[in-house]
């Protein structure tokens, strides 16, 4: 069997100066969401790696905040930078991810990133 | 009470945490009508998503780092800095791909450690048995 | 037997040095590493030296600077990437490889707390820290019970590190699970009028920039914990 040749230097030929994410800016067309939308995060079969919690998969949250450009970490994670999405910062009340959590916390919340493909709007 | 008494009143509380009935079901490579969604889903989650979990509340403790650590979060970094590895991989590897018991069973740093030893084989850049006679050879070292 | 009774003085048989399978791991994956040219053992030095540099202390000044300085805070609640340069920060080029540290990345987000919004940082899925701005995480940010829990029980888990919250406040658990990475900016406390940036920044601890506890006048170090002693322990702290 013949050895893959790896080119070592892309990510650094990519980033260097620029930074990561910064690199994919542009990259990923215009967002689907804006800042103060209802999402839901999609149940997506998740086979061998994911970086969206399952915690949050069927939960409905609002956006607030644009965060950057990026390949999708299911993707990056096996080097394949080709697709780039936006990601999101998302908001869910605690109330709406745990059954139990005591309605006298009301105002509790919880802030994670998502990336596009994981939203549909709630 | 003396504080021997109480080591070891807090020695039986934290051995009765291990001490837990067990039903073992016959799973070694179960057939597949054995496999519900449910099963199937805890079996292909990827393990580093453990969010939301129940666990008890522990006494949080600070560590001192070991040579071997700080070496070994050195060379992943420079694995990922000199392009074998993005840093993405290089988790997808050492939270999920170890699989859950490895995940639990081994420490934090030895899982780096072990991402690390693999990916030069995987991307053949050291030969499995380049990487076994190192070890050997550095084994022998201490002998 | 005494060394007057020889020419020669005896030395001890020399001490069998126990080394860890970890140990032996590491130099092999480290030498081979080097010997195949996948890195070299200067990029290796310099990335410890590198690690060697960082603590929390600029984001500890980074706090203190936004409570004097109102435009600051903006600029830091906006992007924290530009508001760490003046801490001393280069997100991108502070560090060896000129675009970042692979595992923090590049885009620092400062998370104020207002008196009606406490924010708590954790990594469910391994253990993500801005390490540029705050040095190496702490053991037990790293466990998966911190990361079980928190998200869930989150005012349960900070009464555990002895911080309560009004039920009013908002608990906003920020679970930094892509490249984003973050510090919390506490609320100024009470009785630190007219105090330096100096002064503010001694307040604001590693565990305040967690959001596990808040700044106290007084209280310069984390709370005390037990400390797992290292078998052959890196010499000093960092």
């Amino acid at each position: 069997m013949s050895k893959p040749n790896y080119d070592r230097t892309h990510h650094a030929k990519m980033a260097t100066g620029i930074g990561d994410p910064q690199c994919f800016a542009g990259k990923a067309g215009e967002p689907k969401f804006k800042v103060g939308d209802r999402v839901r995060v999609k149940d997506l079969p998740d086979l061998f790696y994911t970086r969206t919690m399952v915690y949050t998969r069927g939960a409905e949250a609002t956006v607030v905040r644009l965060v950057y450009e990026s390949p999708p970490a299911e993707n990056e994670a096996w080097d394949n930078t080709d697709d780039v999405e936006w990601f999101y910062s998302i908001v869910f009340k605690q109330s709406d991810l745990w059954p139990e959590y005591n309605n006298t916390y009301e105002a509790d919340t919880l802030e994670t990133e998502v990336s596009e493909r994981w939203l549909e709007k709630a | 009470m003396t504080s021997s008494t109480r080591n070891e009143v807090h020695t039986h509380l934290a051995m009765m945490g291990q001490v837990q009935p067990a039903l073992h079901n016959e799973t070694h490579a179960p057939s597949p009508d054995m496999i519900d969604h449910t099963l199937w889903r805890a079996y292909t989650r990827s393990c580093h998503d453990v969010g939301g979990e129940y666990d008890i509340p522990i006494r949080y403790e600070e560590k001192e780092e070991e040579i071997w650590e700080l070496n070994t979060f050195a060379t992943c970094e420079c694995l990922a800095w000199r392009g074998v590895w993005t840093a993405e991989e290089r988790r997808r590897r050492q939270n999920v791909d170890v699989g859950q018991t490895a995940y639990l069973g081994l420490p934090y740093y030895g899982r780096w450690l072990l991402s690390a030893a693999l990916i030069l084989v995987d991307k053949q850049f050291v030969t499995n048995i380049e990487l076994s006679d190192k070890i050997a050879e550095v084994k022998k070292r201490y002998e | 037997m005494s060394d007057k009774d020889h020419g020669h003085s005896h030395k001890a048989a020399p001490m069998v040095e126990e080394v860890s399978d970890f140990e032996i791991l590491e130099i092999a994956v480290r030498e081979l590493a080097i010997e195949k040219g996948l890195f070299s053992a200067e990029d290796h030095r310099s990335w410890t030296e590198y690690i060697h540099t960082l603590g929390p202390l600029p984001a500890a000044r980074l706090v203190a600077k936004a409570w004097l300085d109102e435009d600051y805070k903006k600029l830091c609640i906006e992007d924290g990437v530009e508001a760490s340069k003046a801490v001393g920060v280069d997100w991108i080029e502070g560090m060896p490889t000129k675009f970042g540290t692979p595992s923090d990345y590049c885009n620092l987000r400062v998370l104020a707390d207002t008196p009606k919004l406490k924010h708590v940082v954790v990594c469910t899925l391994c253990s993500c820290y801005p390490r540029p701005i705050l040095g190496q995480s702490p053991e037990w940010y790293r466990t998966p019970n911190y990361r079980r829990r928190l998200v869930r029980w989150p005012r349960s888990v900070l009464s555990e590190f002895g911080l309560q919250l009004d039920d009013d406040v908002e608990v906003r658990v920020a679970d930094s699970n892509q490249k984003t990475r973050y510090i919390v900016m506490p609320t100024r406390p009470e009785g630190t009028e007219g105090w330096t940036e100096d002064q503010l920044a001694e307040i604001v601890t590693r565990d305040c920039l967690i959001g596990v506890a808040v700044p106290k006048p007084g209280v310069t170090s984390n709370a005390t914990r037990p400390v797992r002693k290292a078998l052959k322990p890196v010499p000093h702290d960092h």
